[in-house]
């Protein structure tokens, strides 16, 4: 109750012209940068952030937080209408999203798609306040051989997550991210390590051109890499865009199922939407009475992958903003953002600022509201947005990716750093290495590097408490489970012995 | 040509390898601030030379797994030709132009040449007047825009 009474209060601060007008530009902006294949949600949060440097505090949260849910959702629509995803947030929803499109009801699986993005970020937001306090409440009592372990398993669940078929090149990943938070000035005794006399690396290497480089210059050359493709499009217009409430009320579980187990993917550190949106997927076909429509135009289909990935977004923020651990990738830009911006996220954040969360909260309402009606409303337009030609918008992209980390320091070696990060992403991307753990590796790799030796300057060098404190030991057996699950031969064992159990029952 | 092959796995195992034993190196001759007293668990080399052996052992199972994968789903239609401009291009643009040559000079220039030669037709049809007249007054106008809002906008000392 005390949540949502924090909630209420929190929107009827929001409730000034002047951040309506925010919720509309920033909502549309993010709907726009989803929608186009080759913009993600994370550059797209990445740059505005670069934007945002010179707004008020409530005011810059409200605009990225408006980018990410509008671009998350943005993703829908080319993956509808193109069979394109804008994001790979959105690469379930094309599997039945397309299929509609081309028997000719784009428009209703658009509003689908909308109904379930809005519903999906609903249920999030009410498990972002029932979970983030007592959650900040857990991580308070955690120590430095918590925080040890807490660091390291995000890596390892992310890599093993978004490593796919290849888990290993996930923890590759997560290491490279790890060892370049290792360049510039430690965080216990200041002393400088492989900075190569070059005093620009004696801060280290910042996270927003990484990340701008990672993201939106690697895109950028991925995007001109592929030949231009002949989009085949589903016929946008004639059909009914307001989605029926008998279809919703039809749905309901699917909706519920799918919020809960996308804000849940959003949880784990650096996994993300598109995870939020294959098990919800996934989930939905299992259970499913119309199961072999999936992947022919399933309307449920459509909807859990929407309600899936649009869930992640508040559940990615509930460990952003309580132990500072990004539950995905444009949440990571959102914690550099947050620190810009005078907030430090993170298990004090109840103590410090306990508005703060329901005021996020109260963001994510205002801006699934804002998607809701430019999702109903705009249909035809985004249509339109969808026919910039890729050698218009690339190069003013880029031009973004230079300009935006030179504006936070105004340093030309933050764009060099934005180049080679870009570079290497995209050489990386291309040999199938995930990008979300090497993002987490460079946020965490200070965390884990300071818990590690604070942990072992209190025990006076011994390893006991790390795997013998109650938290330690639980979170050291769930990373040694994941690490021994991305084993072939064990996976395998684990299969045949469920296999022979079910058999047996 | 591909990126996600069997030799390429190998060839990045190697250099992986390489980078993690220096990652090791690094931090095992790494200062341990003796002269200061600090604990032994607390040298700023310990982090590097842990990360460094996973670097290599993962390095090392990265090469023994590394197998033919004919049976993945290759990318296809791949132009690295197109890739090769592009990167060439925007890494002139962003390392020697920005900071060398005005900001909104050089963003024309790069967003100029970038629109001109990737909307060229594939058969030379004419048109080729008409094509750089749109790209540079596509740069123009895109730079102008861009460099306005900074510079008044956001207040940024353009480079």
């Amino acid at each position: 109750m005390e949540g949502l009474v924090g909630l209420g209060t929190a929107l009827m601060a929001f409730m000034t012209p002047v951040m309506l007008m925010h919720v509309a530009w920033s909502t549309l902006l993010g709907i726009f940068v989803g929608s186009l294949p080759g913009l993600t949600a994370t550059m797209g949060v990445a740059l505005l952030t670069t934007l945002t440097y010179t707004m008020e505090r409530d005011t810059a949260i409200l605009v990225l937080i408006c980018m990410y849910v509008g671009a998350i959702y943005g993703g829908s629509r080319s993956a509808i209408l193109l069979n394109i995803p804008g994001t790979p947030a959105s690469a379930a929803t094309a599997l039945d999203g397309y299929p509609l499109a081309r028997q000719g009801k784009a428009g209703y699986a658009m509003a689908l798609a909308t109904a379930g993005s809005a519903l999906g970020t609903l249920v999030g937001i009410v498990l972002l306040v029932l979970l983030a306090p007592p959650l900040a409440d857990v991580a308070l009592s955690f120590g430095s051989f918590e925080y040890f372990w807490l660091a390291v398993f995000g890596i390892v669940i992310s890599g093993q997550l978004t490593g796919g078929a290849h888990p290993l090149k996930g923890y590759i990943a997560g290491i490279l991210g790890l060892g370049v938070a290792m360049i510039g000035s430690d965080g216990i005794h200041a002393h400088l390590r492989f900075t190569f006399d070059l005093q620009p690396l004696n801060g280290g290497i910042g996270l927003i051109p990484a990340m701008v480089g990672a993201f939106g210059f690697a895109e950028v050359l991925t995007v001109m890499w592929r030949r231009r493709a002949e989009m085949v499009e589903g016929r946008a217009g004639g059909d009914r865009v307001l989605p029926k409430f008998v279809d919703l009320w039809r749905y309901k579980f699917t909706v519920l199922r799918s919020g809960v187990i996308g804000t849940l993917v959003g949880i784990i550190p650096g996994v993300g939407e598109d995870i939020g949106a294959w098990a919800s997927y996934a989930m939905a076909r299992r259970l499913s009475r119309e199961r072999e429509m999936f992947g022919k135009g399933s309307q449920e289909g459509l909807t859990a992958a929407e309600t899936g990935n649009s869930a992640v977004v508040p559940g990615a923020l509930i460990p952003a903003l309580t132990l500072a651990v990004p539950g995905s990738a444009p949440a990571a830009v959102l914690i550099a953002a947050l620190f810009l911006h005078g907030i430090r996220p993170g298990p004090m954040i109840m103590i410090e600022q306990p508005d703060f969360i329901y005021s996020v909260a109260a963001m994510l309402v205002m801006a699934t509201i804002a998607i809701a009606v430019f999702g109903l409303s705009l249909t035809r337009v985004f249509v339109q947005v969808l026919r910039i030609p890729r050698e218009f918008l690339m190069p003013v992209v880029f031009t973004l990716c230079v300009i935006g980390p030179y504006a936070l320091t105004q340093r030309l070696f933050d764009v060099w750093v934005m180049v080679a990060f870009g570079l290497i992403g995209f050489v990386l991307r291309q040999m199938n290495y995930p990008m979300a753990p090497l993002v987490l590796g460079i946020i965490l790799g200070d965390l884990l590097d300071k818990s590690l030796r604070r942990g072992l300057t209190l025990s006076d060098g011994d390893l006991s408490p790390f795997f013998t404190r109650p938290v330690s030991a639980v979170f050291c057996v769930m990373v040694v489970a994941v690490i021994m699950f991305s084993v072939p031969a064990v996976r395998r064992g684990l299969g045949r012995l469920i296999g022979r159990s079910e058999a047996g029952a | 040509m591909s990126l996600n092959s069997p030799v390429a796995d190998k060839v990045t195992a190697a250099v992986l390898f390489l980078l993690g034993a220096g990652m090791s190196w690094g931090g095992f001759t790494m200062d341990r601030l003796e002269m200061r007293d600090i604990h032994p668990g607390s040298i700023p080399g310990l982090v590097p030379i842990i990360l460094g052996m996973a670097l290599m052992g993962c390095a090392v199972l990265l090469f023994a797994g590394a197998r033919d994968k004919s049976g993945e789903v290759a990318e296809t239609g791949e132009s690295w030709r197109d890739f090769a401009i592009a990167a060439a291009g925007s890494v002139v643009y962003a390392v020697a132009m920005v900071g060398n040559v005005p900001f909104v000079v050089a963003t024309t220039i790069y967003i100029a040449a970038f629109v001109w030669w990737f909307t060229r037709p594939a058969t030379d049809e004419g048109g080729g007047l008409r094509r750089v007249v749109i790209a540079v007054g596509f740069g123009a106008v895109v730079s102008v825009a861009i460099s306005v809002l900074f510079r008044y906008g956001f207040l940024v000392r353009l480079p």
